[in-house]
């Protein structure tokens, strides 16, 4: 396939990309929120006289009527947003910078400064941070939640075998809580016109905002508009419709002028959604073989005390594999935050790094080859619904990888390898998937009368690359140059827009507008087509509900799969970590587009390395929130912390998940990253450490001395 | 952010007049300390001089018994210098290891030396000493793992962070500086302080002194600098460590050495008994080890930095042994 380079690459690198919050039309104001300093309890009153004699303050509004501003819905309980809870609506806190006054100015520094001078008094209520706190409750899932897709999964009789398995390991694994940090802050820009209201804000769900706003506001659907052009980072943090959008709106209205709102960093932090903590015991069976026989992972995931965000976890564990038996045990546990939710890789990225560290540790106890051992546990069918799978080309992946890595020099046995300085070497493997679902998605395509060619569709670009996909596309059915296509997208004027997330992006709408391109080669001058999937979901994706086909569908189910292989070096004085290369061999059916495909990989790969490493939460259990929340405390990688990352696909069309044989790869590209770094970790150390992250203070220094004995000479790492 | 006036000073006199006349003022070299505790209501000066265009603070110059440089030279430029690359290796490593090169390309050396000393409870809204004396330290029972393991009161544990000063203590460097007493010179070992029980005050210059140049006496000791952090770059030192030292001809052993440890006091932390201790003794890894232990022996392992007492001493092994392999 002919590639395309990003076609908004240039727009990017010279500014012309505007995104949400660049609109500045004309006689705006400027929004800020004062926000909550306790972490549970009651408003018992807001001092707003300060902030209200400010030169410069319109307004300052610390409640809003019931009947004016309905209850919000929680995206995965049948709404929009991204928690149930709406500040600016009662007396309650429920989590530490929870909204209580919306401010608006006519400059941004003085809405700041105005909610700064806002204070409040509170009745404050013990709470809970974390999963073993003593204020915290825990559910189990499956009784919270009766729906089938929160449900456990258990296939065989994962008891019985364990205990007839000849080798088991059991082991718990602890997740920390993870932030996104997207580099564009949480923001809005919202603007009436008439009984029209047009909102400007970088979303994956422009159609969840529309309808959001709708049912919360009282308004038709019709008279909202939502355009999100462009994304400066979302990984899920922009999946919904957020609780400071209806203010805003109800704010403008009052105040019969335009409205933006941007976030600051630490309000990012604590308004939006985040990656929940989670801790995984697994337990892993095998027989005298090697071959695994039981799996049992049970999951305990922090959620909110007024929102239940459904663990998934198991729908990728299951499947990594073919064993026979395996049960999950999925629990909730209420603490008082704000409501978790998705980011990149949400189940599989915790969930596949504990199950692929107790395989590793199996692997061990076995002595087998880690590689090897995962070759001789795969399997071609899908042990949760005995389904073929659509295509699964995993074992290649790891062959390939393995091949290229070098991996026949690794010695078998951890903690013995060093190198000429002294620094401990250690490689390590581990494979992730990821299903391949669908969205609807409908597609317009126009000649225009100057020969370029229009392609209006649903879906979000979100820097993924999904305009430059179907620009590929499209260049390569018509044969026409990329200058000569243009593609409109995230915005409610030419489609439902609903989520794009779940790597499901570019395989819901290619497929639509290769449809349509079709019914265009037919003789068309205009077409418009949808991407085939039953009406009953595309009629509830045309009203801004999350609607996902898959990954099991009729006869056979479809995931991505990626294998990873890291080599770390551990100095010898210092202890430091360093990771000089990764190689990753993904398997996502065709590769749309070389150049965003292997850029997402190597993405999906740097924030692996951040998982393994670096990146965590730190709460006070005393206060609640987060105190590392901005980008200089939040420790996201660098790139001085990143080395060479290799990229390869097995790049052969999905024969049976849809047309244009693509199945997704934003995500599976993280999956399997962490683990492979501890495994690689424990080869060098001998030391299982199972809490990520995991820092130089985890390892004692000291690999061994450098053949040539004691150092006054002799060349060594610098600092 | 409160309002505040701005001021540009094009000269020396200008900048201390403007000072007293129009307190409580800051000097603003780069801004990138002040301006950010000016957004987070820590600063809240009335009036900020900017005296980034007093050409007198800017030069950098070598003579052979000392480099001065001025306090308005930024952290890249200093770092560039090929003065400081030839002579003063570790005050580029140093400068390296810090912050970002963003920063490092608006940030002063003056402005560097005076950056606040840190903890994340100074930062946010939570009870300190340091932001609102009187109001109670969170660190204390909280999150300590950053605080300081040397130097702290029960008042405050917050920790010098600047990776420069703490290599410009390990060559002895002065300060020069100019208020409206008139000009005085101090050792950069008098110019912070630990918190006591007046943590609000991180340095001892008096009230509309400004640092003009700092001094460093030449010298041709080994020098090396060792930072471990969370990540390689736009961070700060979980511990670090400066070390000039020279070497005896024959013996190899060690004759002189200074050992500075940084991101783990509530000031530069020199050691001194560790300098006393290494004398005479081979530059060896079991050595510089057992350096790096006494070096951190008196330090505090709180609730949760017990991890950085061994950072530390790693960190101080692994300068003084990269010191050693330096050619003189
Ligand atoms: C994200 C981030 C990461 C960082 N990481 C590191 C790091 O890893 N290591 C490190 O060492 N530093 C680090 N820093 C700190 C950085 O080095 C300092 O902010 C910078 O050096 C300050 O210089 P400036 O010129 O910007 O000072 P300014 O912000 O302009 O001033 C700082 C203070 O000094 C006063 N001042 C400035 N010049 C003079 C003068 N001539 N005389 C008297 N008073 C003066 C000001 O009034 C103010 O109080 C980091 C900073 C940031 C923001």
């Amino acid at each position: 396939m002919s590639d395309v380079l990003r076609v908004d690459a240039r727009e990017k690198v010279t500014g012309k990309a505007r995104y949400g919050a660049d609109r500045t039309p004309e006689g705006l104001l400027h929004a800020a929120f004062a926000t909550a300093t306790i972490a549970r309890g009651r408003i018992v009153e807001v001092d707003t006289a300060e902030s209200e004699a400010l030169a410069g303050v319109v307004s300052v509004t610390t409640r809003f009527g019931e009947d004016e501003l309905g209850p919000p819905s929680f995206v995965m309980g049948g709404g929009y947003g991204t928690q149930s809870l709406q500040p600016l609506r009662g007396d309650r806190i429920a989590h530490r910078g929870q909204p209580i006054a919306l401010v608006l100015a006519e400059n941004p520094v003085v809405a700041n400064h105005a909610a700064e001078l806002i204070t409040a008094t509170y009745e404050p209520e013990a709470h809970a941070s974390h999963l073993d706190a003593d204020q915290a409750e825990t559910l189990l899932q499956r009784e919270a939640i009766p729906i089938p897709f929160a449900d456990d999964l258990t296939f065989g009789d994962a008891e019985t075998d364990m205990a007839a398995a000849q080798t088991v390991v059991d082991a718990t694994y602890e997740h920390p809580a993870q932030n996104a940090t997207p580099l564009e802050l949480l923001s809005a820009v919202v603007q009436w016109h008439e009984d029209r209201l047009l909102i400007h804000e970088g979303t994956q769900n422009a159609g969840a905002l529309r309808n959001g706003l709708a049912r919360q506001l009282n308004l038709d659907p019709q008279q909202i508009e939502v355009r999100s052009r462009y994304l400066g980072g979302a990984f899920g943090q922009r999946n919904a419709q957020h609780p400071y959008l209806a203010p805003l709106v109800l704010a403008a209205r009052r105040a019969g002028r335009p409205v933006k709102l941007v976030l600051t960093r630490q309000q990012t932090f604590h308004q939006a959604s985040f990656r929940p903590q989670t801790r995984h015991r697994i337990t892993l069976g095998a027989d005298a073989t090697g071959r695994m026989t039981a799996a049992v992972h049970e999951i305990d995931q922090q959620t909110s005390r007024h929102d239940l965000f459904p663990g998934g976890y198991a729908k990728v564990t299951s499947r990594l594999y073919g064993i026979p038996s395996y049960r999950s045990r999925q629990r909730l546990v209420r603490n008082d935050i704000q409501t978790p939710g998705y980011v990149r890789a949400p189940f599989e990225q915790p969930g596949v790094w504990a199950f692929e560290s107790a395989v590793d540790e199996l692997a061990a106890r076995v002595g087998a080859d880690p590689v090897a051992f995962r070759l001789a546990n795969d399997t071609s069918h899908d042990p949760v619904s005995g389904l073929p799978f659509s295509s699964r080309h995993l074992g290649e992946c790891l062959r390939r990888g393995a091949q290229a890595f070098g991996w026949e020099q690794r010695p078998l046995a951890p903690g013995d390898w060093t190198d000429d300085e002294g620094n401990r070497i250690g490689w390590g493997v581990a494979v992730g998937a990821y299903p391949a679902n669908v969205t609807p998605a409908r597609a317009r395509v126009r000649v225009e009368p100057d020969g370029t060619v229009l392609v209006e569709t649903d879906g979000h670009e979100m820097g993924q690359g999904l305009t430059s996909a179907v620009t590929s596309l499209v260049t390569r059915e018509l044969g026409i140059p990329a200058e000569q296509v243009r593609v409109r997208l995230g915005d409610t004027r030419v489609g439902a827009q609903p989520l794009t997330a779940g790597s499901w992006g570019t395989a819901s709408t290619l497929p639509a507008v290769q449809a349509a391109l079709e019914q265009l080669k037919a003789g068309e001058s205009g077409a418009e087509a949808g991407n085939g999937l039953p009406t009953a979901l595309a009629d509830r994706a045309a009203n801004g509900l999350v609607a996902a086909a898959g990954p099991v569908y009729g006869e056979f189910a479809a995931f991505s799969f990626i294998a990873h292989f890291v080599e770390v070096r551990l100095e010898r004085v210092t202890g430091r970590i360093r990771v000089p290369r990764v190689l990753s061999v993904a398997d996502c059916g065709r590769v749309a587009n070389r150049v965003t495909a292997a850029s997402q990989v190597r993405g999906g790969v740097v924030w692996g390395l951040g998982a393994a490493l670096r990146e965590h939460l730190v709460t006070d259990p005393r206060l609640g929130g987060f105190l590392n929340a901005s980008l200089e405390e939040y420790p996201i990688s660098v790139n001085a912390d990143i080395c060479a990352i290799d990229v390869d696909f097995v790049d052969r069309p999905d024969p049976l998940l849809n047309s244009s044989g693509v199945k997704g790869l934003g995500e599976v590209a993280m999956v399997g990253v962490a683990p492979a770094v501890t495994n690689a970790i424990w080869h060098a150390t001998g030391q299982r450490l199972r809490k990520l992250p995991i820092t130089i203070a985890d390892l004692p220094a000291g690999g061994r001395r450098p053949p040539s004995g004691p150092s006054t000479g002799g060349s060594r790492p610098t600092g | 952010m409160y309002p505040f006036e701005y001021r540009r000073a094009s000269t020396l006199e200008q900048a201390l007049r403007m000072s007293a006349d129009l307190a409580p003022a800051a000097f603003l070299a780069g801004g990138t300390t002040l301006y950010d505790l000016m957004k987070l209501g820590v600063e809240r000066p009335v009036t900020v001089i900017d005296v980034n265009r007093i050409p007198e603070l800017s030069h950098l110059r070598l003579s052979r018994s000392a480099l001065v440089i001025g306090s308005g030279v930024r952290m890249s430029d200093l770092a560039d210098a090929r003065e400081v690359r030839e002579s003063f290796p570790i005050i580029r490593e140093a400068l390296l290891a810090g912050a970002t090169a963003q920063i490092r390309n608006m940030a002063s050396i003056g402005g560097n030396l005076l950056q606040r000393t840190r903890c994340t409870y100074f930062r946010g809204t939570h009870p300190c000493n340091k932001r609102v004396p009187g109001s109670g330290c969170s660190a204390r029972e909280g999150i300590d793992e950053g605080q300081a393991v040397l130097g702290g009161s029960e008042h405050c544990t917050a920790v010098y962070p600047g990776d420069l000063a703490t290599a410009l203590l390990a060559l002895d460097a002065a300060v020069d500086v100019l208020g409206p007493d008139g000009a005085r010179s101090l050792a950069l070992a008098d110019l912070h302080r630990a918190p006591g029980d007046r943590p609000e005050q991180d340095h001892t210059l008096r009230p509309g002194e400004l640092i003009t140049a700092v001094r460093v006496p030449a010298t041709r000791m080994r020098q090396a600098y060792t930072k471990l952090r969370p990540r390689e770059s736009y961070s700060f030192a979980w511990a670090s460590a400066a070390v000039t030292l020279s070497l005896h001809p024959d013996t190899a052993t060690i004759e002189q050495s200074r050992v500075v440890l940084g991101g783990l006091a509530t000031r530069p932390w020199r050691v001194r008994a560790v300098e006393d201790w290494l004398h005479g003794r081979p530059l060896v890894e079991a050595v510089a080890l057992e350096a790096g232990r006494l070096a951190l022996r008196d330090a505090e392992a709180g609730r949760h930095k017990a991890f950085r007492i061994d950072l530390g001493t790693r960190a101080v092994a692994d300068a003084l042994l990269r010191a050693g392999e330096q050619h003189e």
